[in-house]
């Protein structure tokens, strides 16, 4: 039986790294890899299968980058059809028996919440120069503090929201299976169905808010 | 449950390998093909907009090409109902002169054999009338005596009865 919350841990090198979860996290690498192959390997004009599916997620990301950002943003696009496409397939990937998300562990979603957060400062700086913190000190200096742990909440209400879910998602289903007998697996099914339409909705909220964030620093200003 | 750990590092490492693989392997094909597709459509579209014009200007050009056979047509109709009517109007006018030329030859046969007719009535009455007198009066006359009483007498017949029948 799959035990909630304990992970399998390995020492390397006198780290400690959570060996489910990197096993897990290259799982769903490899099965992006495998759904970008299946999309690109023979591309035609009149997308079918896969090659529909993938065009689908990046006209859908374009519009929404071209929306917050501008034209100026699409060389993000990138980066968030990754972030996007991991977080799906990770979120669903946990609903299989004797598997579980990789991001169902808060390593995953910081580790992204942060790669997140620091490129949108990064950018903000490169494109707007020291100028954009400035905008630590808005409306007023007094909100200096202020402005700064909603920068230091960011990351942290990103990476728990969807850790949140997923792991409360994932025991809840193990809980439904433990309750109820085998041959009365309709809540177990019902749950699952909700799962799959959460793992969705939470991948979307992630993208979404961190599209929101990277706006912010991308966005010239005479364009916010 | 919450054991933050290098998992945390390793994690951001294969998110950015994943990104840079992502983007090599499919972001970039799928762009080019989506870009291929609306240039593709946009010159389908501008293609369809000329065959369209050309359509267009096609059309006029038969329209044009169809008023002009149409008044070709009618100008003919009216000539040939012009040239008809005018053979007409001439064959009616030469029936007439035919009519009338006939009229007038049978007319002039009629006086001809009106004439021809009087020429042998007068020539029979004549005949007759010598026959008549010489048989009455054959032994006191002469023949010159007899040819002035027959004149006489038929001088005194009636002229619009029998027409003039002077020797």
């Amino acid at each position: 039986m799959h035990e909630i919350g304990v992970r399998e841990t390995v020492q390397l090198a006198g780290f400690t790294f959570n060996w489910e979860t990197l096993e897990m996290t290259w799982l769903t690498m490899a099965i992006v890899i495998l759904i970008a192959f299946l999309a690109t390997r023979s591309l035609s004009l009149v997308p079918r299968g896969w090659q529909m599916v993938v065009e689908l997620i990046i006209g859908w990301l374009h519009g929404q980058i071209d929306a917050m950002m501008g034209k100026s943003g699409r060389f993000l696009a990138p980066f968030i059809v990754s972030l996007f496409m991991f977080l799906l397939v990770g979120n669903w990937i946990g609903l299989v028996p004797t598997l579980s998300s990789p991001t169902n562990d808060l390593n995953t979603t910081l580790a992204l919440a942060l790669t997140v957060i620091v490129m949108v400062h990064f950018l903000g700086v490169y494109k707007k120069g020291f100028h954009y913190l400035a905008h630590f000190f808005q409306p007023t200096p007094v909100f200096v503090v202020i402005n700064i742990i909603e920068e230091i909440a960011k990351p942290i209400t990103l990476a728990c929201r969807l850790f949140g879910n997923i792991l409360a998602g994932e025991i809840l289903i193990i809980v439904l299976l433990m309750l109820m007998p085998i041959w009365m697996p309709i809540p177990a099914v019902c749950w699952l169905a909700f799962s799959i339409f959460i793992g969705g909705v939470q991948a979307v909220i992630f993208t979404m808010l961190s599209m929101a964030y990277l706006a912010n620093a991308v966005k010239e200003d005479t364009e916010e | 449950m919450i054991d933050l750990n290098m998992t945390f590092f390793a994690q951001i490492l294969n998110f950015l390998i994943l990104v840079a693989i992502l983007r090599a392997l499919c972001y970039k094909p799928v762009v080019r093909m989506i870009k291929a597709r609306e240039d593709k459509i946009a010159e389908s579209l501008e293609k369809a907009d000329a065959d369209v014009a050309a359509a267009e200007e096609l059309k006029a050009k038969y329209q044009a090409q169809l008023a002009e056979a149409r008044q070709q047509a009618q100008a003919i109709t009216d000539k040939a109902e012009k040239v008809a009517s005018q053979l007409k109007e001439d064959k009616l006018q030469e029936t007439k002169r035919e009519v009338e030329q006939m009229k007038e030859s049978a007319r002039a046969e009629i006086q001809r054999d009106q004439e021809r007719a009087q020429d042998q009535i007068r020539a029979q009455v004549v005949a007759l009338s010598i026959q008549a007198a010489g048989k009455i009066v054959s032994d006191k006359m002469t023949a010159d005596a007899d040819a002035e009483e027959v004149g006489k007498f038929i001088d005194t017949l009636d002229k619009d009865k029998i027409g003039d029948l002077s020797c």
